[in-house]
């Protein structure tokens, strides 16, 4: 086994961090709660400086895959130890840094089991972020599954309402996702006739005929769809939401519902792109039914939470379109709005958290007035509810204007139609807004403290995020694009 | 001839003799307990010195290879793992510990022999060696129903013994010898014939039987319960590597038959189904591991039905992999009911605040059990799928991860209990001895880490399997 590293390992460093966060953690005694989340406050710090070390470091002019780290590891079975960043991924590291990093700031109040908590958070962190920077199916398919499983007991143990059933529901539905996936990456290795895992062996072209492609894509399509929240298979996602604790909705949200939109980028659109094209018309439509059903559920809920949730569902329909798209904009678009709407999504979930941590409702009818109540939590909800209309100013109004811009290109039908939704969806936060946060003030919250410097951090972090990339857009779209343009001139056609 | 490439089994038979010897001195737990572990300890030593030698004894009837020796590793590692957990053997009574220990040490040997033996009537007498010490040792529970639960693997075992003989004699007719390097060379054009098809599949019988392999699993959902913690945890490692064994050798002397890889498919399918359903409604841990045993000799199965190399080797890293899970779901179950009891799923309620050690532990190996990575149980399933792959079982591999997401239910049922479930009454914490947290720490850390790294591992197991010719 030859290992050559010119540079130090800054991807391994972000998993590194996060291992030996988990195994500090556990060697922590119990009751001290305080050193614990000290603990993972820490290492979840040193994760993000690294992944934003490695954001800005990645070379634009030269593109392609860099920080590559490859050692092999079953070689009979052609499995390598292979992680990369590319434009693809790098936005969503950065996003999984921050997101973890201001999910511990925002759990800072928690009381009860702490230790296992910031443990089982870790540990999905660490698959996340391993999925993402892995170019090796059989450890995408490992860091996969190592972010799903702690997702039970952080619902079932921490969560609010409904939370067994929720926890139980979310487990068995993503991991009947990944029961997809595993067949078809074992299935993508043995096709292809070269027996390996290796996504960039596995990408050159007549690596796969078309039949196998179309085939596997299904698999993917659904496997991944499952968990990126894609219409008919999203029925989880908002129970599990509402059920899990902030942070782990935070994460979830911001971030697992990525890992299945990403997957379904990196492993089913890569490898196999004459499927991609193939289904795109399917992928379209189930988009698009998932951004008006996500639209028109969301309006007539009275659940703060369930609200949020479905909105999270119309946005993944917006990235899903994008990806529909089969167009160097669409793709732009569709990774621009994973980041997007993962700060977004963490931001809502997370001033949510602490209304609800103070107020221990989140019914839209029994608040009301909050703005007057505390102004600067108020602040923080109002300002993602904006973003997630779609205003300008914020990341996310650049990546649906990419995404729509192309879907109107490709469906003028499905692009429309989906323009429209958006029009409703700031229908339908300006109602919660004005009900929750304006209008009659309920008398009985009325002495509530507003969010203090220490607990707003993180939402501030959230929204310098949010407006940095809103304002600066060519930050991140110059770097996806570095990605986008070599694969879609190398698409055969 | 050298005598040394047979010290395990010499060995065994010594710790089974001294065993006798002790039977019939006056009952002493500590002195039987202690002299166990060392005998045991020693065991594994003895025979994972021989793992290089190669040999072969009695004209070809007997030979020692790779194969043979991983088999009688895990044989004396399951041997060495199940007295470790007979510190405090509340199941049995004190006057029948040495009892218990010999007849622990006899099947060891039995199936030691087993592994090794390249004959059919050599192979019967091994199988029947490590079954009567079986059935003896299932009804040596103090109290229960272990007397119905022996009655039943007695007769079950015997109808299957009988099963065998008669394919034992049918594939005597067919091909005239016993050897089975002989029948490697007869058999695969033979296999067309009824009588040595029929032969062939009923000789496996005894071996599905073992592996509690639908539908020979009749005895395994009564056994798993009415006999003590410590021999269902024998029963659940020990046999089952064997019969994952003789299975490989059996087919991989049939030369890749269709119609044989058709019939094992058939039966891999409905195992894995029937036992996952009928776990999902289990309420006592032992019983539920024992549907999911069924479950998982299904999935064994399919590295051994795909054929080829690569599925024989993912069948025995599977083994390897089933072994060592399994025993740590034993092991909690052994020090959670400490006074031998059956252990129902709610009583393992509050765990997390008992022994936030054994939780852990529980959690691991149900998961393991689960295939959710990074667990050897992820990677065995992952071994034996593409190896299933590579034979074009495309369908076969769906419908076994759909069966992986169907078991998940009843695994995250255990998780459940212990990790979010309280206790009607507050019951005392778990004291773990130094030795007990070792050993829990080390098999946590040997799933874990061979899930994630099983390079090594596999290849022993390719190795081993490349021994087979």
């Amino acid at each position: 086994m030859s290992i050559e590293l010119a540079y130090f390992p800054y991807l391994s460093g972000i998993l590194l961090s996060c291992v030996i966060g988990i195994l500090i953690i556990l060697f922590i005694p119990r009751e001290r709660e305080t050193l614990v989340k000290w603990v993972s406050l820490a290492f979840s710090g040193i994760a993000l400086a690294f992944s934003i070390y490695v954001y800005c470091a990645y070379d634009r002019t030269l593109g392609g895959l860099q920080f590559v780290e490859k050692l092999p590891w079953v070689e009979s079975l052609g499995i390598n130890y292979f992680n990369g960043a590319d434009g693809f991924n790098l936005p969503l590291i950065l996003l999984t840094g921050i997101v973890h990093f201001t999910g511990v700031l925002t759990m800072w109040e928690l009381r009860g089991r702490v230790k296992e908590f910031f443990a089982f958070a870790f540990v999905l962190v660490l698959g996340v972020f391993g999925f993402f920077m892995s170019m090796d199916l059989f450890f995408l398919f490992v860091w996969f599954d190592v972010s799903l499983f702690p997702m039970y007991p952080l619902i079932a143990i921490w969560g609010t309402t409904r939370k067994e059933y929720g926890a139980l529901k979310l487990f068995l539905h993503v991991l009947a996702g990944s029961a997809l996936v595993l067949p078809g990456i074992i299935y993508l290795a043995v096709a292809s006739g070269l027996h390996t895992f290796d996504i960039v062996a596995l990408m050159q072209p007549g690596a796969l005929t078309p039949g196998q492609q179309k085939f596997a894509f299904f698999l993917f399509y659904i496997g991944f769809g499952i968990l990126a929240g894609v219409w008919p298979f999203h029925t989880w996602s908002p129970i599990g939401h509402v059920a899990a604790p902030t942070s782990v909705s935070m994460i979830h949200a911001g971030v697992l519902m990525k890992v299945g939109a990403f997957g379904i980028l990196r492993v089913a659109i890569f490898l196999c792109p004459l499927g991609w094209e193939y289904w795109a018309p399917v992928m379209a439509v189930l988009a698009t039914i998932g951004i008006l059903y996500g639209v028109f559920v969301g309006l007539t809920q009275t659940d703060l939470k369930y609200v949020v949730a479905f909105s999270s569902v119309s946005h993944m329909g917006i990235v899903g379109l994008g990806l529909s798209t089969v167009t160097a904009e669409g793709l732009n678009g569709a990774v621009f709005q994973m980041f997007a709407h993962g700060i977004m999504t963490a931001l809502l979930f997370s001033s949510l958290g602490y209304i609800y941590d103070k107020t221990h409702t989140k019914l839209i009818p029994e608040l009301g007035g909050m703005s007057r109540v505390m102004p600067v939590a108020s602040g923080y909800f109002i300002v993602a509810a904006l973003a997630g209309m779609g205003v300008p100013g914020f990341a996310g109004f650049w990546a649906e204007v990419t995404v729509f811009i192309s879907a109107l290109k490709v469906y003028p039908v499905l692009g429309t139609l989906a323009i429209c939704a958006l029009v409703l969806s700031a229908l339908y936060m300006l109602r919660v807004v004005q009900k929750a946060f304006y209008g009659q003030r309920n008398e009985r919250y009325a002495h509530l403290p507003d969010v203090s410097f220490s607990l707003g951090l993180p939402r501030m972090i959230l929204v310098a995020a949010m407006v940095l990339f809103g304002l600066f857009p060519r930050l991140m779209l110059d770097l996806i694009q570095t990605a986008v343009i070599p694969f879609m001139g190398g698409l055969p056609r | 001839m050298n005598w040394l490439i047979f010290a395990p089994e010499i060995y065994f038979l010594a710790v089974a003799a001294i065993f006798l010897i002790l039977s019939v001195m006056r009952p002493n737990s500590r002195r039987d307990f202690s002299m166990a572990l060392f005998l045991a300890a020693l065991g594994m030593v003895v025979t994972l010195s021989t793992i290089r030698l190669e040999g072969s004894l009695i004209h070809g009837a007997y030979r020692i290879d790779l194969f043979s020796q991983v088999f009688k590793g895990l044989l004396s590692l399951g041997f060495f793992l199940v007295v470790c957990l007979c510190s405090n053997l509340t199941g049995i009574r004190e006057k029948q510990h040495p009892e218990f220990y010999l007849l622990l040490a006899t099947c060891t040997l039995g199936m030691m022999l087993l592994v090794s033996s390249l004959e059919l009537l050599t192979m019967y007498v091994a199988l029947e060696l490590a079954s009567y010490s079986l059935y003896a040792l299932v009804p040596l529970r103090s109290g229960g129903q272990q007397m119905e639960a022996g009655i039943k693997y007695f007769l079950t075992g015997i109808a299957t013994s009988a099963l065998m003989l008669f394919g034992l004699a049918s594939l005597f007719a067919a091909t005239q010898t016993t050897l089975i390097s002989e029948l490697a060379m007869k058999l695969p054009g033979l296999l067309t014939s009824p009588m040595a098809f029929i032969g062939l599949l009923l000789t496996l019988c005894g071996f599905f039987f073992k592996l509690a392999l639908f539908p020979f699993h009749v005895w395994a959902p009564g056994v798993y319960q009415g006999a003590a913690n410590q021999v269902t945890a024998f029963v659940a490692t020990a046999t089952k590597v064997t019969a994952v064994a003789m299975l490989i050798r059996l087919v991989s002397m049939s030369g890749g038959s269709t119609s044989l890889a058709h019939v094992l498919i058939a039966l891999a399918i409905i195992s894995m189904t029937y036992g996952n359903l009928v776990a999902l409604v289990q309420k006592d841990f032992k019983r539920l591991l024992a549907y999911s045993a069924i479950a998982h000799a299904g999935y064994a199965l399919l590295g051994v039905l795909s054929m080829n190399e690569t599925g024989y080797a993912a069948s025995v890293f599977y083994a390897g992999a089933y072994f060592s899970m399994t025993f740590i779901c034993f092991l909690v179950a052994v020090k959670v009911a400490s006074d031998g009891r059956n252990l129902a799923i709610v009583e393992l309620a509050g765990l997390h605040r008992r022994s936030p050690l054994l939780a852990m532990a529980l959690m691991v190996g149900v998961f393991s059990l689960g295939g959710i990575p990074p667990t050897i149980g992820f990677t065995g399933k992952f071994l034996v799928f593409t190896a299933a792959m590579q034979r074009g079982y495309f369908l076969l591999v769906l419908i076994a991860m759909i069966n992986v997401v169907v078991s998940l239910y009843f695994y995250v049922q255990v998780v459940k209990a212990a990790f979010l479930m309280e206790p009607d009454e507050e019951l005392p914490s778990i004291h773990l001895s130094a030795p007990a947290t070792i050993l829990t720490v080390v098999m946590m850390v040997v799933i874990v880490v061979s899930g994630i790294y099983p390079r090594y591992l596999f290849q022993l197991a390719a190795a081993a399997v490349r021994a087979l010719h």
